[in-house]
């Protein structure tokens, strides 16, 4: 599963890593989330599933 | 002439009388916002010179994104676009909302100097001073087994956040706090309102004596930070900066206070799910949270004007055409949130829209969160079987500002106290701030606070 944060929709509300703390890093400055990496671990699947849904902006794809 | 006119009609097909400055909306909430989820989520009303009213869920979504074709403008001289910014009705106030009224690029350049005080990483430094402020607060109150939560806490807490952010003296946070308050909550025909009209302008004439102030006198903060922005190139003037000093106020003080009362109200009548959150604080906090932001919605929407003629989810918009974005009639949309009336501490796929969507997201978001989160901490575990006294609760009479509280009496099981009380804790978290330069930016200073807890 690979997981992606769309930096142009990305508003920084924060629900993805509240949701998966260990697939989305902030940006000090701005709150603004990447993926810490494109792969998603099995393990943490349904996390990254989780955090796409809670995304206000619908910013993150998972595929 | 017939073309146009049946364009208008055909246009504006959707009609609904929406008056979300009456009391009746407020008593009538839910049912509106169904009526208008299933008959017209993007409908025409009469009132207030005519407007938009956007309520779905998708079609919210699909509009308030939109920044290329909406403006949050607020033209001060008539003489540019003639917009009136995110109010509706609109107001005869002689400076904009801060960078809430403007568009990209200046909008932009606003946020890009405040984002490195207010960032998550930025915010959790104030984690210990504002748990030293709740104490307090509380402390005031812990022995006589009474409190008002709107008073003694939920209207403190961001006030002297806020202005510990800013740079401004703590002391002075009552100036603000009733102000700005009072500010949203009077009736345009209340005999009390020559009284909050003189202390919002006492308000603004003392934030504007700050930005030379500190000028003169360099402080670390939000104010110094606005000092030296480059705004399209330039330093933006006084009267700007006094603007978007408001607008964090007004944008932070009784949003957060009417999250903490609405919160604390609830989870009195519901003191099974009380216990529960309290118990397992570590994994429903975050989501409970999200729950009380969504359902809530404290900022209930805003107004925006079209900048160009479009077509969006169904609705073709004329420029110059007024809209009202509801994130409140938003947030309650079933095909979103299922069983939308109901509070779940711990709903799944809670994209609400409580902060916003698009370029505008709530630049405050994380510091609401964070105090909130301490705020309900503080009381879950000093005064755990408070009882919220229904005959006090004050609710704003209206909600088309504001979702707020004004009162929420409560009383509870006597406790110690824990340490000073709110006047020598100021002058401790004064010290603290003066000392440790506690309001720079993240990027200057990653530490959290040495905070001197007395007793």
């Amino acid at each position: 599963m690979k997981v992606h944060v769309d930096p142009e929709k990305c508003q920084g509300h924060t629900l993805c890593a509240m949701r998966a703390p260990g697939l989305f890093e902030l940006s000090e400055i701005d709150g603004h989330s990447s993926a810490v990496a494109e792969e998603v671990p099995a393990a943490e699947e349904a996390g990254a599933l989780d955090a796409a849904r809670s995304c206000p902006e619908q910013a993150i794809t998972v595929s | 002439m017939a073309v146009e006119d049946l364009d208008e009609t055909a246009r504006k097909a959707k009609r609904y009388h929406f008056d979300r400055h009456a009391p009746d909306y407020r008593h009538h909430f839910e049912e509106i916002t169904r009526e208008l989820h299933q008959t017209c989520p993007v409908a025409w009303t009469g009132t207030y010179g005519g407007h938009w009213v956007a309520s779905g869920h998708e079609e919210v979504f699909d509009i308030a994104r939109r920044a290329d074709v909406l403006s949050n403008d607020r033209d001060l001289t008539g003489e540019g676009n003639g917009y009136k910014g995110i109010t509706i009705p609109p107001l005869d106030t002689p400076y904009r909302a801060g960078f809430l009224e403007m568009d990209p690029p200046e909008q932009r350049h606003y946020r890009q100097a405040l984002n490195p005080y207010l960032s998550p990483a930025a915010v959790a430094r104030w984690t210990p001073f504002v748990d030293e402020l709740a104490r307090a607060s509380l402390d005031e109150k812990i022995e006589s087994g009474s409190v008002d939560f709107v008073d003694d806490l939920a209207n403190i807490v961001p006030a002297v956040l806020t202005l510990a952010m800013m740079g401004l003296p703590l002391a002075d946070w009552p100036i603000y706090c009733e102000p700005a308050h009072a500010g949203v909550y009077t009736p345009p025909d209340s005999p009390d309102l020559p009284r909050v009209r003189q202390q919002w302008l006492e308000m603004n004439i003392r934030l504007s004596q700050a930005v030379p102030e500190i000028r003169d006198n360099p402080r670390p903060g939000l104010i110094d930070a606005l000092i030296h922005a480059k705004i399209n190139g330039e330093t933006p003037s006084d009267p700007d900066i006094t603007g978007v000093l408001g607008l964090l106020i007004g944008g932070g003080f009784d949003t957060t206070t009417a999250l903490t009362a609405h919160t604390l109200e609830y989870l009195s009548s519901r003191p099974a799910e009380r216990e529960r959150l309290s118990a397992s604080r570590d994994t429903l906090l975050d989501p409970a949270t999200e729950e009380f932001l969504r359902f809530y919605t404290p900022a209930p929407g805003d107004g925006r004007t079209i900048s160009a003629d479009c077509e969006i989810a169904g609705t073709s918009f004329r420029e110059g055409e007024r809209l009202w974005i509801s994130w409140a009639m938003a947030n309650r949309d079933p095909a979103v949130f299922p069983e939308p009336d109901k509070i779940d501490l711990e709903r799944k796929g809670n994209r609400h829209t409580s902060f916003g969507l698009g370029i505008h997201r709530c630049i405050g978001s994380n510091v609401a969160r964070m105090t909130f989160k301490r705020m309900l901490l503080a009381v879950l575990d000093r005064m755990p079987d408070y009882v919220c006294d229904p005959a006090g609760a004050v609710h704003y009479p209206t909600i088309g500002v504001i979702q707020g509280m004004q009162h929420l009496p409560a009383t509870f099981t006597p406790g110690p106290r824990l340490g000073t009380g709110l006047d020598e804790t100021l002058e401790v978290l004064q010290q603290a701030c003066d000392e440790q330069r506690l309001a720079e930016p993240v990027t200057r200073r990653h530490q959290e606070p040495e905070i001197r807890t007395a007793g």
